[in-house]
């Protein structure tokens, strides 16, 4: 059984309907890129496989844990990292904001400093590590929360626009360790505006639009779909239904 | 609900807390330096006044200036006899505090036994113009005592014809009882108020502010309930109510121990024991209701300001009771206050420091107190599993 399997899901927020029934699955070691425009519904569909909202319909089995009815179970076998400006207790250190997580997950002692230590060397945050984060920059930030993102090792884990606010040797870490946590057998759901890191990165994408999933495939079958060559006006082409870009 | 988690999450927002200087001069200078002061420049501004007054006591004396009365006044503490062009706007100026009217003859017309009519102006609304004309009929009176008891004597009586009852008063209340009940007035109110206020800043950050940093969409993906967190963020906000009262309490009794030596002393050597840890019984769910009550309208808030507008009235919410209170004496409180929130922990407050505690009121006090805390924190936990209340 795949890791991830997200049944005919839908979210309605009173008269909104952010998304329309959904299906896909992950498969252990894949990394799915999600693509979709501003308000696509990427972000409310990982909120409900991360057991923040409840499905309006449809199931998420997330290693087998039912996510509406096992929410616990699911939530150690996640890890997420939300977009957007990130949010950290200004106030801790690095290694205090990533530490404190760890607890959380049932780690502790030298287990729980190795692994922030091994985190900190793989994202290059020895500098700044025990320094409070409040007056970080963004892309310091963003490396934090990715370390509190994977303290606890998920098996699964999902990653809404990780790369936003990263420099580009930063983004280039960051590809890296993907690499590395693919290689170790960990399941990716990764959303991105960027369409060649998305290529770079990922062996399937799904492209969401208006709620809806317009497309679930391997890039190859994707680009099969149009001869435009460039991702980006391959993207706009499907997302606007064919219709000439103006 | 996990134990462990609830203890780090709690370590957590103390540690967080700790660094805040910002939260801490709410929570702790403010009780250390507010309550001092006021009660200083209370003390003092009513002494100095009382001390100015008393000292210089500048009189205009019109008319016959001739009279005994007129070195009878000036025999009087304080007094100096003032001339001026205009003496009525030389009171109203305050250069006078007094102006006295002698009419021609006095002495005369005294002797003769006639009935005089004397005038005297001063200024209501100067306090000290109020203690110069106290002065004035005092000494007017002793004078016409002494007038009094000669004529007395003329006709072959003694002054005890004049004032045949003697009159002795004994105050019961110990000093004690008597600093018990001038506190009883204003320690509950001062400590509602640091029990409400203390935990605000705290209860605004730690759920509306964290839900707008995004820090608490990341906290409920861990896998800790919904009842721990919301264990964890109560205990911190109480910790602030508790430690903000405490502060204020500890400042009061800083204050009370630096009093003058000499004179009326405020103690609290009324609080026994078991009062004291009835005290802090009482304080422990004020302060867990406030707490379950700030942390519902930080859950419902969209956003820190919009949580701040709702806290603001939880404050006057807590001083309205002990407000209603204050001038009561536990045997005045009506029963209802007994029943009602917050009302009960200011009534039974009340009673703590006037020394007179009723153990049925206390009963009844903590078991509604914990009614209000069990609905107020099922309220906060409805809210906390919301879908949706805890993400921006
Ligand atoms: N809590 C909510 N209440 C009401 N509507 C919501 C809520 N959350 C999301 N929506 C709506 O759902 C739709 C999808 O939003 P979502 O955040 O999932 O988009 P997104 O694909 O992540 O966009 P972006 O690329 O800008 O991050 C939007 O129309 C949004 O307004
Ligand atoms: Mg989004």
């Amino acid at each position: 059984m795949e890791p991830v399997t997200v049944k005919g899901i839908s979210k309605c927020f009173g008269t909104i309907t952010a998304v329309e029934p959904l299906t896909f699955s992950i498969r252990k070691g894949e990394v799915l890129g999600l693509i979709g425009e501003n308000g696509a519904g990427k972000t409310t569909t990982m909120r409900m496989m991360a057991t923040i909202l409840k499905p309006s319909t449809g199931e998420i089995r997330i290693n087998g844990y039912c996510v509406q009815k096992e929410a616990m179970a699911v939530r150690t076998q996640i890890g997420i990292l939300f977009g957007g400006d990130v949010g950290m207790y200004n106030r801790l250190t690095a290694r205090e904001n990533i530490a404190f997580f760890g607890t959380l997950y049932g780690l502790a002692g030298m287990e729980l400093n190795k692994r922030i230590d091994d985190l900190a060397d793989m994202l290059e945050m020895g500098a700044f590590i025990d320094r409070r984060v409040g007056p970080f920059s963004r892309g310091m930030k963003q490396k934090v929360a990715i370390a509190r993102t994977l303290v606890h090792d998920p098996q699964v884990i999902l990653l809404d626009e990780p790369t936003t606010g990263l420099d580009v040797s930063a983004a280039v870490i960051f590809r890296q360790l993907i690499t590395t946590m693919r290689q170790a057998g960990k399941t990716i759901l990764f959303s991105s505006h960027n369409m060649g890191e998305i290529e770079k990165l990922c062996d399937r994408v799904a492209i969401m639009h208006k709620g809806k999933l317009l497309f679930h495939g391997t890039i190859p079958a994707l680009r099969a779909k149009s001869s435009i060559h460039d991702l980006d006006d391959l993207f706009v082409h499907l997302v606007t239904g064919g219709k000439p870009i103006e | 609900m996990s134990s462990r988690h609830v203890w780090m999450m709690f370590q957590k927002e103390l540690l967080d807390i700790w660094r805040d200087t910002k939260t801490w001069i709410a929570a702790l200078v403010i009780p250390f330096l507010v309550i001092p002061s006021i009660i200083y420049l209370m003390t003092q501004s009513i002494s100095n006044v009382e001390q100015e007054a008393r000292a210089y006591v500048p009189i205009v004396i019109t008319g016959d200036t001739s009279q005994g009365l007129v070195a009878h006044l000036q025999k009087e503490p304080g007094v100096k006899l003032l001339t001026a062009a205009d003496p009525i706007q030389a009171v109203k100026e305050g250069a006078a505090r007094a102006v006295i009217m002698i009419p021609p003859k006095l002495d005369q017309a005294l002797r003769q036994g006639a009935l005089v009519n004397m005038e005297v102006w001063y200024d209501a609304a100067n306090q000290k113009s109020v203690y110069a004309r106290e002065l004035i009929e005092k000494s007017v009176r002793t004078y016409e005592e002494g007038i009094v008891s000669k004529r007395l004597e003329a006709a072959g009586l003694t002054s005890a014809a004049m004032h045949p009852i003697s009159l002795s008063v004994s105050n019961l209340a110990s000093q004690e009882r008597v600093s018990g009940s001038m506190l009883a007035s204003i320690v509950p109110l001062m400590l509602m108020l640091a029990l409400a206020s203390g935990g605000i800043p705290v209860a605004t950050d730690i759920v509306a502010g964290e839900k707008d940093r995004g820090t608490l969409e990341t906290l409920i993906t861990a896998p800790v309930s919904a009842q721990s967190i919301l264990t964890a963020k109560l205990l911190t906000v109480m910790t602030m109510g508790l430690v903000s009262s405490l502060a204020s309490g500890a400042s009061l009794m800083w204050v009370l121990r630096m009093q003058p030596k000499e004179g009326e002393k405020l103690t609290i050597s009324f609080l026994q024991p078991e009062s004291a840890v009835l005290l802090l019984g009482t304080l422990v769910l004020l302060s867990a209701f406030f707490a379950a009550v700030e942390l519902c309208l930080s859950t419902i808030a969209r956003s820190p300001r919009e949580a701040h507008i709702y806290m603001t009235p939880v404050a006057f919410l807590a001083l309205i009771p002990s407000y209603l209170i204050m001038p009561l004496t536990p045997a005045d409180i009506p029963f209802a206050y007994y029943l009602l929130p917050i009302f009960n922990g200011a009534a039974l407050l009340k009673e703590i420091f006037y020394g007179q505690i009723e153990p049925w009121h206390v009963l009844i006090v903590l078991s509604t107190s914990l009614l209000y805390v069990v609905l107020t924190i099922s309220l906060a936990a409805a809210l906390f599993r919301r879908e949706g209340l805890l993400v921006k």
